[in-house]
């Protein structure tokens, strides 16, 4: 059912996104941007929720949680994501780095105190992170139009619907307990804390330094994304750059 | 998806990187000269940044002037104008190279000093072209126990002058002129071309990092 919630979301914030949009410009489309106006909107609501409702929070999680509870909360929430990683790294036929995922939450779930430490880095066994956009974008699949997910922030067409099948991926979902929605909400929101923490200053630092903030963020999570497919197929590294 | 942990690295590379940029050198490299060209600059620019017999001043005055010293801001300023660049009136594309300049000096060296004591290490290169590299480093921080892997840094070393010059780095595979290309034509297609108004945006920026 995680799944079916997830891709309903994501599904009304696309249709939201088509349904308010003018028709595109040569520009959008050239941009892969077709919805630009509407994701700008996006962006700029986005930003008065973070503004007014999630940077007020952090800042009251940063208060009560004193910084080794805020790593030991970050671990957790990190090891909680490694069966989603796992399942796209055997997607991707990336067995070695599957293995590394599968000892990383083995350790850190059980010696790691369900994951509040991280031996397993002591144990320097390398940490990485997958998701069902890279996995599709590994397959082949394009990433689609850019798209400024409600909350969610920058995504494209190909992994807002990866974001929804990660939650069906996550093995975690799939275990029946009564109490599973407020674990849920409990385990997003802490992980918006989390991310909004560590992100606080570069966030601000692209906000400062950008003719376009929408535009510079767009790029960055394009070129991110690309690269973390790159990552897994190396082979289309040098593809992508213009000459000058 | 690591957008956010990767980007929370990004602009410190944006400094040591330009610091490594643009420099002259010997002519007809293979791959292994270019590395040997980014880790000596690479070098250089950290040694000014962890310098801490100098004062701040002196850091930011010696980080600029080797900056200027050693790179062709044109090359790069001319490229992300885009395609706006053919129809620049020869001032307002000399009034935005320069602005630009001013722009990139005082954008990364207001964060330079927030990774003191971080280092970069060269681990490969591959030829696109025989003129044109990417050389690949990583960034390697001594309090880092995260168990993430080091933040992969590329530069892009071109030779078709004679020379060797860094016309473009990437962190985490952000390619940094591309970036600024995006967000300079974008500017440009919603205010009418207008290399004028961008010049005065950018100036602007560079007066509030100066400023702090």
């Amino acid at each position: 059912m995680g799944f079916w919630r997830a891709l309903t979301f994501v599904w009304c914030g696309l249709c939201l996104t088509a349904c308010a949009s003018a028709p595109p410009t040569p520009e959008m489309i050239a941009n892969n941007d077709p919805y630009e106006p509407t994701n700008r909107e996006m962006l700029q609501l986005n930003g008065k929720i973070d503004r007014y409702f999630v940077v007020p929070t952090v800042a009251v999680y940063f208060v009560l949680v004193p910084d080794p509870g805020r790593r030991a909360v970050h671990r957790f929430l990190e090891n909680l994501s490694l069966p989603t990683t796992f399942v796209n790294d055997i997607l991707e036929g990336q067995l070695k780095r599957g293995g590394q995922t599968a000892a990383r939450f083995a350790i850190n779930t059980t010696i790691g105190f369900g994951g509040f430490l991280d031996p397993a880095s002591h144990m320097k066994i390398p940490d990485h992170g997958e998701d069902f956009g890279v996995t599709l974008g590994v397959w082949g699949v394009g990433e689609g139009p850019y798209l400024v997910l409600p909350f969610l922030g920058p995504s494209n067409a190909r992994d807002a619907f990866g974001l929804a099948a990660d939650v069906g991926l996550d093995p975690t979902n799939q275990i029946p307990f009564k109490q599973h929605i407020w674990w849920d909400a409990g385990r997003y929101y802490f992980t918006v804390l989390d991310l909004r923490g560590q992100t606080f200053q570069t966030v601000q630092t692209i906000q400062r330094s950008s003719i376009d903030y929408y535009t510079a963020l767009r790029g960055f999570y394009r070129q991110l994304r690309a690269n973390a497919v790159r990552t897994v197929r190396p082979d289309k590294k040098l593809q992508d750059l213009p000459d000058f | 998806m690591r957008f956010q942990p990767i980007l929370r690295r990004a602009f410190l590379v944006m400094a040591v990187g330009v610091a490594a940029s643009f420099v002259a050198g010997a002519p007809a490299f293979a791959a292994s000269p270019a590395e040997d060209y980014v880790q000596n600059n690479i070098n250089k620019g950290l040694d000014i940044l962890n310098n801490k017999q100098i004062s701040t001043d002196q850091r930011r005055s010696q980080f600029e002037g080797f900056l200027l010293g050693l790179t062709d801001m044109k090359r790069i300023a001319d490229f992300t104008l885009g395609q706006y660049r053919r129809t620049a009136s020869p001032a307002d594309l000399a009034a935005f190279e320069g602005a630009f300049q001013n722009y990139a000096t005082a954008v990364y060296q207001s964060y330079f000093s927030k990774y003191a004591g971080q280092s970069m290490k060269v681990t490969g290169s591959q030829a696109r072209t025989p003129d044109d590299f990417i050389v690949v480093t990583q960034l390697i921080d001594p309090n880092d126990h995260s168990g993430q892997q080091p933040l992969e840094v590329d530069f892009r070393v071109r030779t078709d002058t004679g020379k060797p010059v860094v016309v473009d780095f990437s962190v985490a595979g952000i390619w940094l002129a591309l970036n600024e290309r995006d967000q300079f034509t974008s500017f440009l297609g919603q205010n009418n071309g207008n290399i004028p108004m961008l010049v005065s945006h950018l100036a602007e920026l560079a007066k509030q990092f100066r400023n702090g």
